[in-house]
C-alpha cells in the first residue's frame, strides 16, 4: 500500500509542487486542502497517513488546525511546511505534536527525506 | 434548509447565551416520536419513485432521484422493528434527506415531519441502561421531554449512517 | 508539449496576480482603517506564500521585497509600528514593485532593480526613517493608470466540473423527453424549439467534455521515474520512450486508468523484459526498450504499453489456464492465441514464478481489465515470443455518454452497456436445453449458458442459483447475450424495452460497494434505472451456477 498523504496549503502553487514530489516517489496523495475547515474536513474523510501542513493559513493559523487534527485525526502524522521567519510557530507546533518542519522553499531531496522518517518513525523530530 | 455553520472553527466568539436552543426534525416511527437536530437534515420532500435495489438489507428500500442526486432511502421502521406486525406502509409517505459525511440517505417516514425548537438543556442523555438493550438506542443522542408531556427520541444521524452501519447484512440485522 | 517548469510558471504567475490583487484590496483598506486586524492578517499571509512561491522559482528579489514586507506586515499586526506617514509610502512603493516584477516574470523580462527600495524596507523593519525621494511619487500616479491584468488561465476543481458534466447529463435526459412530447404534440414551434434546445444542449454537452480534458503527458511524464525506479530494483537496464503527450483525454478516465497503467508498465519491466543475462544469450541489446505512447483512433484514444522483450509464452499460459480450471484441456487445444491471452486477465490468474516486491503484490492483469471494464473501454495484446509484447488500452475520449439497451424485470427497466451485448435473442422452449441444472441454448455452434436476471439480482445468499427444469420453461424466453472476456451468458428478461445513449451517474456511498452496478442513469420519464455491470454479473453467475 502506497501511503496515503494529505497536502494543506493556501497556496496552489506550492501544492502542486508538493503534490508532483509526493506522488513521483510513490506516495498517493488523497487530498489537497487549501485552509483550515477543508483540512479538517478531508482529514476526517480520507483518513490520511500523514498530513503537510503550512503553518499560515486564511481561515486559521496552522497551530488552531494542527490542535484540532490532533484531536479528530490522532493516528495521523503532521509535518509542518512553512517559510522561514515564523521559527516561534514551528516550535510551538512541534510542541503540539507535529513530527517535523520543512522550510519552504524546499528542495525534492528535503522533503522526501522528511516525510519519509516522519512515515517510518513517528517518533524523533527532526527538522531542516 | 437552514445553513448551520458546522465547520470547526476554533475561535467563536463567546456570548453569554441565555439557553441554548435546538432545533429538531419531528417523525414518527411505529408508535413513537423521533427527533433529529435540523442540521443534520437536507430537506424533506414526498417520497419520489424508489427502484429496489438488488443485493441489500431488506430496510434499504431502493434508490431515488432527489433532485438529481441518486440517494438510498431507508425504512427505520423495519431497521429497528418498530413497525407493528400487519400495518402496511402508507401509499404516500415522505422522506427526510439526511446528510451524512459525504454522501446524502432519505429515511422515509409514514407523516409529514414537523419543525420543533426546544432549550437544548430539555434533552437528556441516554441513561447508560439503555444504550444496548435494542440496536436502536445504540444510535441514541438522548431523550427529549415535552412540557406538554410525551417524549421525543432524539437520533444522532452521523452514528447511524457510516457506511458499515448502512450496509449491515440482513441476517446481523434480524438476529440483534 | 507542457514541461513541469512552464506548468509551474503558470501556477506561480497565476497565484501571484491573484496575490496582488488582493493586496491591493486590503492596502486601500488599511488607508481607511489602519488597525484593520483581518485585512492585516491577510497581506502578512499573502506576503508570506509570495515570498515562499518567489523563492521557490528562483526569483530572489521579489522573495526578498515579500519578505521584509511580510516582517513590516507583521509588526504593525504585534503593534509595534504604525501604518502612517513614511511607513505608507514605503509599502506602497515595495507592493507596486512586487507588481512590477509579477509582470516582468510574466513577459519573461529581466526584473528591476530593487536595490534602493529593500533598503528602504529594511530602514524601516529597523525602526529608521526611510529615505524617500519625489520619482517614487511618480511612478505610484503611473501604476494607477495602467490597466488592470487578469490571468487568463482559471484554476477549477475537478469536482465542479463533475458537477457541470452531471448537470449537463441531466439537461440533455430532459431534452430528449421534450423532445418527445413534442413529437408527441406535434405542434410545430414546440418542434421547432426543442430542435434548437437540442443543438444548443449538444454544443454545451461539448462544451463541457472539452473543457475536462487534458494532456495523456500529465500521466506519462510520472513514468520515467517508476522505470527508473522498477529497473533498478530488477537490475535491468531499460530505455523508456514517451510519445503522444498532447493527445487530449478526459481527466477522469485519466484518473482510473492510472494504475492500470502503472501495473502493465511494472509488468513490463519486471516480466515482459529479460535479465540482461538473458538478451545477451538471445542475442538482444542489453537495454530494454519500452515504450508509452498514445494516439488518437477515431473517437478513443490508445494508450500502448510496449517492450521488446521475451513475449507471452501461450503454450505456458493455456497449459496455466487448464490447471487453474479456466477451461478443459480439450476447449484450450481449440482456442487460438488471442482466446488463450485473455486468460491473463482473469482474477488471480498470474505467469510470474515468485511474488516480487514490484509486481507481485496479490494482483494480476486482472486490474487493468477491470478499471477498463469501468470504463467501457477494450484491451488488446499483441505479441510474439522472442520478440515483445504491446499492450493497447483504447479507451473513450470522454466518460460522458455510453449506447445502453434498457430491458425490463418484474416492471423495472436496467441498462447494459452496448459494449458488452452480444446480440438478442427471442427462444422457444424447444431451442433451450437444461444441462447439469442450467440453461443452455445454442449459438453459433457455440452453448451459451442463459440464467433469468431476476434470480442473478434478487437471489439471496451465497448458495447455488435453483437448479433450472426443462418443464418450468413456458413461452418464448427473452435473451440478452452479453460477453466480456471472451464469455457469453444468456440473461432471460421480461422485455426489451429500447436501445438508447445514456448518461451514467455513478452509485453514490454507501451503495457504491455493489459491484454489480455501474452506476444509474435517468431515464426521459425520470425514472431512475439502474446500470448493469456486466463483468460483475459474469463473475456472479459463474460463483452461483448450480
Amino acid at each position: 500500500m502506497n501511503k496515503r498523504i494529505l497536502i494543506v496549503d493556501d497556496s496552489f502553487y506550492m501544492r502542486t509542487m508538493l503534490k508532483n514530489m509526493l506522488t513521483d516517489a510513490g506516495y498517493e496523495v488523497v487530498g489537497e486542502a487549501a485552509n483550515g475547515a477543508q483540512a479538517l474536513e478531508m482529514a476526517t474523510s480520507t483518513e490520511p497517513d500523514l498530513i503537510t501542513l503550512d503553518v499560515i493559513l486564511p481561515d486559521n493559523t496552522g497551530l488552531d488546525v494542527l490542535k484540532n487534527l490532533r484531536q479528530i485525526q490522532p493516528s495521523a502524522k503532521v509535518v509542518m511546511c512553512s517559510a522561514v521567519g515564523q521559527e516561534i510557530i514551528v516550535n510551538e507546533a512541534i510542541e503540539n505534536g507535529a513530527l517535523a518542519y520543512i522550510v519552504k522553499p524546499f528542495s525534492e531531496e528535503k522533503v522526501l527525506e522528511i516525510v519519509g522518517a516522519a512515515l517510518q518513525n513517528g517518533a524523533s523530530e527532526q527538522t531542516a | 434548509m437552514a445553513e448551520i455553520d458546522t465547520a470547526f472553527s476554533s475561535a467563536k466568539p463567546e456570548r453569554a447565551k441565555p439557553a441554548e436552543l435546538v432545533q429538531l426534525i419531528v417523525f414518527r416511527l411505529g408508535d413513537e416520536d423521533y427527533g433529529i437536530r435540523i442540521e443534520q437534515v437536507k430537506e424533506v420532500t414526498v417520497t419520489p419513485d424508489v427502484a429496489r435495489m438488488p443485493k441489500t438489507p431488506p430496510f434499504i428500500k431502493g434508490i431515488a432521484n432527489l433532485r438529481g442526486d441518486i440517494i438510498a432511502i431507508i425504512d427505520l421502521e423495519e431497521r429497528f422493528n418498530l413497525r407493528p406486525a400487519g400495518r402496511p406502509l402508507p401509499e404516500r409517505s415522505y422522506t427526510v434527506a439526511v446528510e451524512a459525511a459525504d454522501y446524502t440517505l432519505g429515511l422515509m417516514v409514514r407523516e409529514v415531519p414537523r419543525p420543533l425548537t426546544m432549550p437544548l438543556s430539555q434533552i437528556e442523555a441516554a441513561p447508560e441502561f439503555v444504550q444496548d438493550s435494542s440496536t436502536r438506542d445504540k444510535y441514541l443522542e438522548g431523550i427529549a421531554k415535552l412540557p406538554e408531556g410525551g417524549i421525543i427520541i432524539v437520533l444522532d444521524m452521523r452514528k447511524l449512517l457510516t457506511p458499515s452501519e448502512v450496509m449491515r447484512l440482513p441476517g446481523k440485522v434480524a438476529s440483534s | 508539449m507542457k514541461t513541469r517548469d512552464q506548468e509551474y510558471r503558470e501556477l506561480f504567475m497565476a497565484e501571484a496576480l491573484e496575490y496582488y490583487d488582493s493586496m491591493s484590496r486590503h492596502l486601500s483598506e488599511l488607508e481607511r482603517n489602519p488597525n484593520a486586524g483581518p485585512a492585516l492578517n491577510e497581506l502578512f499571509r499573502l506576503m508570506h506564500n509570495l515570498k515562499a512561491n518567489a523563492r521557490a522559482m528562483g526569483f530572489t528579489d521579489l522573495g526578498e521585497i515579500a519578505h521584509h514586507l511580510e516582517t513590516i506586515f507583521g509588526l504593525i499586526r504585534d503593534k509595534e509600528r504604525e501604518f502612517s506617514g513614511a511607513l505608507i509610502k514605503v509599502v506602497f512603493a515595495g507592493v507596486d514593485a512586487l507588481g512590477s516584477m509579477i509582470r516582468a516574470v510574466g513577459a519573461s523580462q529581466p526584473l528591476p532593480d530593487a536595490t534602493a527600495l529593500l533598503e528602504n524596507l529594511d530602514r524601516v523593519v529597523r525602526g529608521e526613517a526611510p529615505v524617500l525621494d519625489e520619482a517614487e511619487a511618480g511612478e505610484t500616479e503611473e501604476e494607477s493608470n495602467r490597466k488592470m491584468e487578469l490571468s487568463d488561465l482559471v484554476y477549477i476543481q475537478v469536482k465542479k466540473l463533475d458537477n457541470l458534466l452531471n448537470l449537463v447529463g441531466e439537461l440533455v435526459i430532459d431534452r430528449d423527453r421534450i423532445m418527445t412530447l413534442a413529437q408527441e404534440l406535434d405542434n410545430p414551434a414546440l418542434l421547432a424549439t426543442a430542435q434548437h434546445l437540442f443543438r444548443i444542449s449538444d454544443d454545451l454537452q461539448y462544451s463541457v467534455m472539452d473543457a475536462r480534458l487534458v494532456g495523456v503527458g500529465v500521466l506519462l511524464n510520472k513514468f520515467p521515474r517508476v522505470v527508473r525506479d522498477v529497473a533498478s530494483a530488477e537490475d535491468k537496464e531499460v530505455e523508456l520512450t514517451l510519445s503522444g503527450q498532447d493527445v487530449q483525454i478526459d481527466r477522469n478516465i485519466l484518473q482510473i486508468i492510472t494504475d492500470a497503467l502503472l501495473h502493465l508498465v511494472r509488468n513490463a519491466v519486471s516480466h515482459g523484459l529479460e535479465t540482461t543475462e538473458n538478451r545477451l544469450k538471445a542475442g538482444k541489446p542489453v537495454v530494454g526498450k519500452l515504450t508509452l505512447s498514445a494516439m488518437t483512433e477515431r473517437d478513443d484514444v490508445l494508450l500502448q504499453v510496449r517492450d521488446d522483450g521475451r513475449g507471452i509464452d501461450t503454450e505456458a499460459v493455456r497449459r496455466k489456464a487448464v490447471e487453474r480450471g479456466l477451461t478443459t484441456a480439450h476447449t484450450a487445444a481449440g482456442l487460438d492465441k488471442e482466446a488463450v491471452w485473455a486468460f491473463l486477465f482473469e482474477p488471480g490468474f498470474s505467469m510470474a514464478q515468485k511474488v516480487t516486491d514490484i509486481s507481485g503484490r496479490g494482483v494480476g492483469l486482472d486490474v487493468v481489465k477491470l478499471a477498463l471494464d469501468s470504463l467501457g473501454g477494450q484491451l488488446r495484446v499483441d505479441s510474439e515470443m522472442g520478440v515483445g509484447t504491446t499492450f493497447t488500452l483504447v479507451l473513450p475520449t470522454s466518460i460522458a455518454v455510453k449506447g445502453a439497451l434498457l430491458v425490463e424485470v418484474d416492471e423495472r427497466p436496467y441498462a447494459i452497456p452496448l459494449m458488452h451485448t452480444d446480440t438478442v435473442l427471442a427462444l422457444h422452449p424447444g431451442q433451450i436445453s437444461v444441462v447439469g441444472g442450467v440453461m443452455v441454448t445454442h449459438l453459433h455452434e457455440q452453448s451459451v449458458p442463459l440464467v433469468p436476471l431476476r434470480q442473478l439480482l434478487y437471489d439471496e445468499g451465497v448458495e447455488p442459483l435453483p437448479a433450472a427444469n426443462k418443464s418450468d420453461i413456458e413461452g418464448t424466453q427473452h435473451v440478452l447475450v452479453v460477453n466480456y472476456n471472451n464469455r457469453r451468458l444468456g440473461l432471460v428478461v421480461d422485455r426489451f424495452m429500447r436501445q438508447q445513449n445514456i448518461v451514467i451517474k455513478p452509485l453514490s456511498k454507501p451503495l457504491d460497494t455493489i459491484d454489480l452496478f455501474g452506476g444509474v442513469t435517468l431515464l426521459g420519464s425520470g425514472q431512475v434505472c439502474l446500470v448493469l455491470d456486466v463483468p460483475a454479473l459474469t463473475r456472479l453467475f459463474l460463483a452461483k451456477r448450480p
